[in-house]
């Protein structure tokens, strides 16, 4: 299995994005990503492209990409697995060279969440994710999805509404410096407690925003990889997993079984453990989330992710600094555009070169948990030799 | 002559002393369910449906003795919910009876409740349900002993007062005096002249009305359409007064002599409490797949699980396996769920939701003797107050509305509401 490694990383602003649409975000990510090569990028040299996008704005999603980059003679696959999606397509275009097919391969990912009325934007996304019977029409709004499983958490374990508003300042502080994300403004503990309830227990602090936004990687095999950089980030480990898609068939809610299993497959093909990571962005769609997938992706022991909230860790400056980007909650969180931001970011934090950089940082998690809290994507990176 | 030997009635949590008011997922159809589940399971002690899911009864829980030996229901309402589509089907999946019963959907008040039960034949169940203004079913098991309904009187004049089209729309002539003088007066001194006794009761008018007409007191009435003859029935049989019930709507008037014999009321009346504040965001209809629909209906419905062959493990809602050996089982028998459970998780929806009255609150149940949980909406309850731990049992109610189908299933109502 060849070795693969990330030459080249771009991305839209997140952002309600009115005035372009899926045809314009494209584009803009992948010319980003491709004045980030530091020797240059032939658009040529692509053999193949993997995109990721949940809904289908404009239509059919693999010819859009096509068309819009130039990239008609080349094989492009749609990769859509909830909101793993972004991760989903790296680990697929990783398949593509280590198997040996492909020596310079693009991943995109990209949703125009924005693009639909908002009120009717539940109803059509959650005929993505539900059983069209039984959970449809029950009103499992997204918050809610996720919020079953954290009202059990906040029940089981010491953690507290207190603890996940620590998480929403953090986010929210970290994407202050970052020019890519949605929301670039402090917030304090009292304001995400006293804000309007969205689901209990998420405040509308606690929630993401709904995002429009494209990003775009450029892979190459490890052998080829000088070709474009002397500064590869290499893929150390990927890892997709799955869980019962209905929550009534869920049995410990306090964690998402889907994120244990891709960790699981991410560090053993990386051979590395979760002390060895040093900056992570983790699924943060809402501030519970976070905290359950700091123990599911082995940060802590079971039940203690509050501490590591208490103690700081998880900040920049921290032990093991999480979402320095401000994470989806503060970047944004286009789905399928999500993963691939997330790579985009930890690409920068491992060359240096990230808006809120994580001082030393060689080890890196990408992490998605998402549709029915059913599937879950690990990415593990590891930066330049200094 | 006909026998009832059980009266049921079911009256929302929601409302005043004044007068009840249904939930936003209640219509005539849950709450005739509630009502008649009642009836069947008083007079034979268990409702089909009652939780043999973790034993050795798998027989289709309709068939049979299954469902107290009902033969026939006739379902009394001005408020069917569908006029074209069809309520039988969930009418009998919700009373956990056969679908091969008979089920008459009469659209009627007072009168109609009286004549379809003083004309039942032997094991037919008779439910009058009414939504509006008041909101309260009851029903009534008719057997071959019990409590003895003759009719003796009957009336049918025409002074629409107020009117109802096809579509919906209604008129009302605005002149209440009128009403009662030419209409509940006229048709009653009309049979006193052919020799009717004073009733003790009338149905379908207010309690003033009622009183004015009648020999004696005669019980309040929680409503004024077709249940209000059956809700009287039960008040003249708990208090064991032998004699005339009449039921009027309009002009109409209907009478019949009750007698003698054992009867089982059972009331689920719980205390009114003030219908919850709630908002309806308007948006686009609510898709459905009919195919969809049409698979999940009888588990859905009727809250079956299916238990696969062999193993016996039950999965809700019932679907095929594929085993280790890559082999497909589909070899599973329906099998009714236990109705009560314990909250394992739960959660309030604050947002607007286009298309659903919010907030609501939806929970995780973890069902009394099975390994099955299930996600369902909170009934009976103001949204916000289910905590995880809270026992509670499982309820037909309307979902959604989903394009023009009311979608039923199973919501949890938690213990203090039920009680």
């Amino acid at each position: 299995m060849r070795e693969v490694a990330i030459v080249g990383a771009g991305m839209t602003p997140f952002a309600e994005h009115f005035s372009l649409g899926i045809k314009d975000l494209l584009p803009m990510a992948f010319a980003e990503c491709a004045a980030s090569v530091d020797k240059g990028l032939e658009v040529g040299d692509i053999q193949a492209a993997w995109f990721g996008e949940l809904s289908t704005t404009d239509g059919f999603p693999s010819g859009i990409l096509a068309d819009t980059c130039g990239l008609l003679d080349v094989p492009i696959t749609h990769v859509e697995n909830a909101c793993a999606t972004g991760n989903d397509a790296v680990r697929n275009a990783v398949m593509g060279i280590a198997s040996g097919f492909y020596d310079v391969v693009l991943v995109m990912g990209a949703d125009k969440v924005r693009e639909s009325a908002s009120k009717d934007t539940f109803w059509e996304w959650a005929g993505m994710t539900r059983d069209m019977a039984w959970d449809y029409p029950l009103g499992l709004v997204a918050p809610a999805n996720f919020a079953l499983h954290v009202a059990r958490y906040l029940h089981e374990s010491p953690a507290t509404r207190e603890h996940m508003a620590m998480v929403a300042v953090k986010n929210h502080h970290h994407a202050v410096s970052n020019p890519k994300a949605q929301l670039r403004f402090d917030i304090t503990v009292e304001q995400v407690l006293n804000a309007p309830m969205v689901v209990e227990p998420f405040g509308l602090y606690d929630c993401t925003p709904q995002s429009d936004g494209a990003a775009a990687l450029l892979l190459a095999a490890a052998d080829v990889a000088d070709k474009y950089t002397n500064r590869p980030v290499r893929i150390r480990g990927v890892g997709l997993g799955l869980d019962r898609v209905m929550h009534q068939h869920k049995r410990d809610m306090t964690t998402f079984p889907a994120t244990v299993r891709a960790a699981k497959a991410a560090f053993g093909m990386a051979g590395l453990t979760p002390a060895d990571v040093d900056v992570a962005e983790v699924h943060d769609c809402f501030t519970g989330v976070e905290m359950i997938s700091y123990e599911d992706l082995g940060f802590c022991s079971r039940f203690e992710a509050y501490k590591l909230v208490e103690a700081g860790a998880t900040s920049v400056g921290g032990s093991i600094p999480v979402n320095p980007s401000g994470g989806l909650k503060a970047k944004g969180h286009p789905p399928g555009a999500t993963g691939v931001a997330q790579c985009v970011e930890l690409f920068e934090q491992l060359r240096g070169s990230a808006s809120n950089q994580v001082d030393g940082a060689r080890i890196a998690l990408a992490h998605n948990v998402g549709g029915p809290t059913a599937v879950s994507a690990v990415t593990l990176l590891e930066g330049p030799d200094a | 002559m006909t026998h009832v030997s059980a009266i049921a009635t079911y009256l929302p949590c929601w409302g005043s002393a004044g007068g009840r008011v249904a939930g936003g997922d209640e219509d005539a159809v849950t709450l005739a369910v509630e009502a008649g589940r009642a009836a069947i399971d008083a007079s034979f002690g268990g409702v089909a449906g009652g939780g043999s899911a973790g034993g050795d009864d798998s027989a289709d829980a309709g068939g049979g003795g299954g469902g107290g030996g009902v033969q026939r229901v006739v379902l009394v309402s001005r408020e069917l919910p569908l006029l074209e589509g069809g309520n039988a089907a969930v009418l009998l999946a919700g009373l956990g009876l056969d679908p091969e019963i008979e089920v008459s959907e009469r659209l009627g008040g007072a009168p109609a409740a009286l004549d379809a039960l003083s004309s039942a034949r032997a094991r037919t169940l008779v439910i009058a349900a009414d939504v509006q203004p008041f909101a309260g079913a009851a029903a009534a098991l008719v057997a071959g002993s019990g409590l003895t309904v003759t009719p003796v009187a009957r009336l049918a004049r025409s002074l629409p007062v107020r009117t109802r089209s096809a579509a919906g729309q209604v008129h009302d002539y605005g002149d209440p005096r009128l009403l009662r003088e030419r209409g509940v007066l006229a048709s009653v001194s009309a049979l006193a002249a052919e020799g009717a006794e004073k009733p003790l009761a009338l149905a379908g008018v207010d309690a003033r009305q009622a009183a004015a007409v009648c020999a004696g007191q005669p019980a309040a009435l929680p409503t004024t359409g077709a249940s209000s003859a059956l809700f009287a029935l039960a008040a003249l049989a708990e208090s064991h007064s032998a004699g005339p019930l009449f039921a009027a709507e309009q002009a109409t008037v209907s009478g019949v002599l009750v007698g003698d014999g054992v009867v089982v009321v059972r009331r689920a009346e719980p205390a009114a409490r003030p219908l919850p504040a709630s908002t309806f965001t308007p948006g686009k209809e609510i898709p459905v797949s009919l195919a969809a629909y049409d698979r999940a209906f009888s588990a859905k419905v009727r809250f079956e699980a299916g238990r696969q062959a062999g193993t016996g493990e039950l999965d809700f809602p019932p679907r095929y396996r594929v085993g280790p050996d890559g082999a497909l089982h589909t070899d599973y028998t329906l099998v009714p769920l236990p109705r009560t459970g314990t909250v394992y998780t739960g959660v309030t929806v604050r947002i607007p939701v286009p298309g659903l009255p919010t907030p609501y609150s939806l929970v995780i149940v973890e069902l009394d003797g099975v390994d099955v949980r299930v996600l369902a909406r909170v009934t009976g309850a103001s949204p916000g107050t289910v905590s995880i731990g809270d026992r509670g049992r499982m309820v037909l109610r309307l979902v959604a509305v989903r394009s023009g189908v009311p979608d039923y299933g199973y919501a949890f109502c938690p213990q203090e509401a039920a009680a």
